[in-house]
């Protein structure tokens, strides 16, 4: 779990490595970038940043919904931009990494097109249409170019229709959807999502193995039940019945997967700390409410700051645990 | 990033003439970020729970300026005790912690009763609190707590008064300074690396609650672009120092690297930090971020390079709502700027040809 770096600097910092020999000795056991490790960086620094920008160019100047340029100009010129990227994609192979970049780009201008024609044809579509037309139109495209961040970009499109999908009609039905039905079809599809990925990683499936991606879903899944044992708890007896039991239930799972098969203490932290803030506002609504006493304040207080400490020192175990 | 052995890694070194002795003996483990993060956020709950039990309990003590500013002081005192007493027990840290915390919204609360709206002596009393605190309690996290709100409070007296404008770079170049000399001072390295972190947070934070052209939220605007140092070209320069800061930084790290600037590799770095530091005149925040990444990188951190890159991406979201241009400009300015940086990428192979052992390979 440590690394060569931090060994190095604890060394140095009791004065066991000279101070003017600790850069040296970083850079001899690898801790710092070498040459080749430089003109990597700066390469794909330039590939992912540039092409970035080129993509928030067109996005940002189809939202600006010029006026004065012709119909069939803008037309031409996103469906341009698409093609462009797709012949590079073509040209590149997906192997080598400009062409994932390229498609990445492609992806993001297909959402252009779709923006485009809604706004042309005023097909009276809900945003949350465009979003979904979006995810399915990129779905081949994500199947085949089998990278972490475009699989983000997509679950991150398919987020965002479901929300809009609640908003747009929440509002009309109000008695019948309310905020945690969003929230639970979200936390389903989150959760979904972190199953299959951690499933099909533990497969053998490569390219799957990225943490960020794999965190970033755990992080939604836990933030969102989480949320729903929050309203439970708030709501009182308008509240979810099923969110506590769901919220324990995660907290389980949580465990088995992540301390029993594939240690990972980022989500164990973040589940120590949905504890901390559940059981933070349960005794909080139940003790504080309609009175606000000095000694429940105290006890609450005590009791964070007694959980945390408790969460820390688990979570310290466990991480040496992993080096050995 | 390669993980050694502890004991092969001082066999290296001492071949390498670098160190000598015996292995020296270190704890396994380090506290990851996240970690750290969660003991934070849950102090900063229990401290909240803390001031109402202040408050419920004392409520004397938060009408009374005296008060305030006197329990505040003695909890800060009391956890500097407690810190120092018992410097390896969990709970005893989170509860220091919490009380530190605690102790800090009072002595606030006591100074914004005797000053109402005088925000920039408070915020220089605070700054000087939180610098003091920031040497006293030693506790990494509390102290990257000291060095964040300190900071923040010097900048935002530095907003106020109408030099907006150059908080970003005078951030960046401060930030700058401590990470590329965490390796010359290692007996101070916590402290280096807790003012760091300082900077690095309140600078991505300053980048998100002002303006492209640096109006403070907090400040209402106070002020006309006439009055102020600079007068109306203010924004560019302040804009055109944080490009400096980026060139500053890549020749600083290419002397480092023992790389002259006139060879390859030298011409390719510094060009490309050129480009961004002109993309940074209209776009500040790229070049902000960029050598956050930059330095992050260098240093062999990856926590500081990850803050770097989602304060970029977070920039850019950002940079689509402000108002200081028109989307069509800003729209040019990314697309023009997108081509040129993969434009620089295809020059970088030609003065910075990879060598025949590597392949381009998937991400």
């Amino acid at each position: 779990m440590k690394s060569t770096r931090h060994f190095l600097l604890d060394w140095a910092e009791q004065g066991r490595i000279p101070p003017e020999n600790l850069r040296g000795s970083l850079s001899l056991t690898g801790a710092l970038p070498s040459a080749a490790d430089w003109r990597r960086f700066l390469d794909l620094l330039l590939l992912w940043l540039g092409t970035l920008l080129v993509a928030c160019g067109v996005i940002f100047f189809f939202a600006y919904n010029w006026n004065d340029l012709g119909r069939f100009a803008k037309f031409a010129l996103v469906e341009g931009m698409a093609v462009t990227a797709l012949v590079f994609v073509w040209r590149l192979g997906l192997e080598r990494i400009a062409g994932s970049a390229a498609l990445l780009a492609a992806s993001l201008f297909v959402g252009a097109l779709l923006a485009l024609i809604g706004q042309t044809y005023q097909t009276g579509a809900d945003t949350f249409e465009l979003f979904g037309a979006w995810a399915l139109a990129i779905l081949p495209w994500v199947l085949l170019g089998r990278f972490a961040a475009l699989w983000m970009l997509w679950l991150a499109l398919v987020n965002i229709a479901i929300s809009l999908y609640y908003q747009a009609f929440g509002g009309l039905f109000g008695l019948l959807f309310s905020p945690q039905q969003s929230l639970w079809v979200l936390f389903a599809w989150n959760t979904l999502a972190l199953a299959l990925w951690e499933g099909l990683a533990a497969a053998g499936v490569a390219w799957l193995r990225e943490r960020w991606a794999a965190r970033l879903l755990a992080t939604a899944s836990g933030g969102l039940v989480a949320a729903l044992a929050l309203y439970a708890i708030f709501d009182g007896h308008r509240g979810d019945s099923l969110a506590v039991p769901a919220w324990l239930a995660w907290l389980a799972g949580a465990y088995y997967l992540y301390r029993r098969l594939m240690p990972d203490i980022y989500v164990l932290a973040g589940g120590v700390l949905s504890i901390i803030i559940v059981m933070a506002s349960f005794l909080g609504k139940h003790m504080l409410e309609g009175r606000a006493e000095a000694g429940a304040f105290l006890f609450i207080g005590l009791t964070v700051i007694g959980l945390s400490a408790a969460g820390g020192w688990w979570l310290k175990r466990v991480a040496s645990e992993e080096t050995r | 990033m390669k993980n050694t052995e502890p004991p092969e890694l001082w066999t290296q070194l001492k071949e390498a003439g670098l160190a000598d002795g015996d292995l020296p003996i270190t704890s396994d483990t380090v506290t990851p970020w996240y970690v750290r993060t969660m003991l934070g956020i849950a102090g900063w709950i229990g401290a909240l729970f803390l001031l109402g039990f202040v408050g419920a309990g004392f409520a004397f003590v938060m009408k009374s300026v005296a008060a305030s500013l006197l329990v505040g002081a003695t909890l800060c005192a009391a956890a500097a005790a407690l810190f120092r007493a018992k410097p390896g027990s969990d709970f005893a840290a989170q509860f220091a912690f919490a009380v530190s915390l605690a102790g800090q919204a009072l002595i606030l609360t006591g100074l914004a009763q005797e000053w109402h709206s005088h925000f920039n002596m408070i915020a220089t009393v605070m700054a000087a609190v939180e610098a003091a605190l920031f040497l006293l309690m030693p506790n990494f996290l509390h102290r990257v707590w000291a060095a964040s709100s300190g900071i923040y409070a010097a900048a935002f007296v530095f907003n106020d008064s109408g030099l907006h404008a150059y908080t970003p770079a005078l951030l960046l170049a401060a930030f700058a300074w401590v990470w590329l000399n965490e390796f010359s001072h290692p007996r101070k390295a916590s402290l280096l690396r807790a003012l760091g972190y300082g900077l690095t947070l309140v600078a991505l934070f300053n980048l998100f609650t002002t303006g492209v052209y640096g109006m403070g939220l907090m400040t209402g605007g106070r002020h006309t672009a006439l009055a102020l140092p600079g007068g109306a070209l203010n924004f560019w320069i302040g804009a055109a120092l944080t490009g400096a800061v980026l060139l500053m930084t890549v020749q600083k790290l290419l002397n480092r690297e023992g790389v002259p600037a006139m060879t390859g590799p030298g011409r390719a770095a510094l060009a490309a930090a050129a480009l961004l530091a002109l993309i940074s005149l209209k776009a500040p925040g790229i070049g902000l971020t960029a050598t956050i990444l930059l330095v992050g990188y260098a240093q062999g951190n990856r926590v500081l390079a990850g803050l770097g890159i989602l304060g970029l991406l977070a920039y850019l979201s950002h940079y689509y709502y402000s108002l200081e241009f028109t989307l069509l400009e800003k729209s040019a300015l990314m697309a023009c700027s997108g081509i040129a940086l993969l434009a620089a990428r295809l020059a970088l192979r030609h003065w910075w040809p990879e060598s025949g052992k590597e392949a381009n390979h998937h991400a």
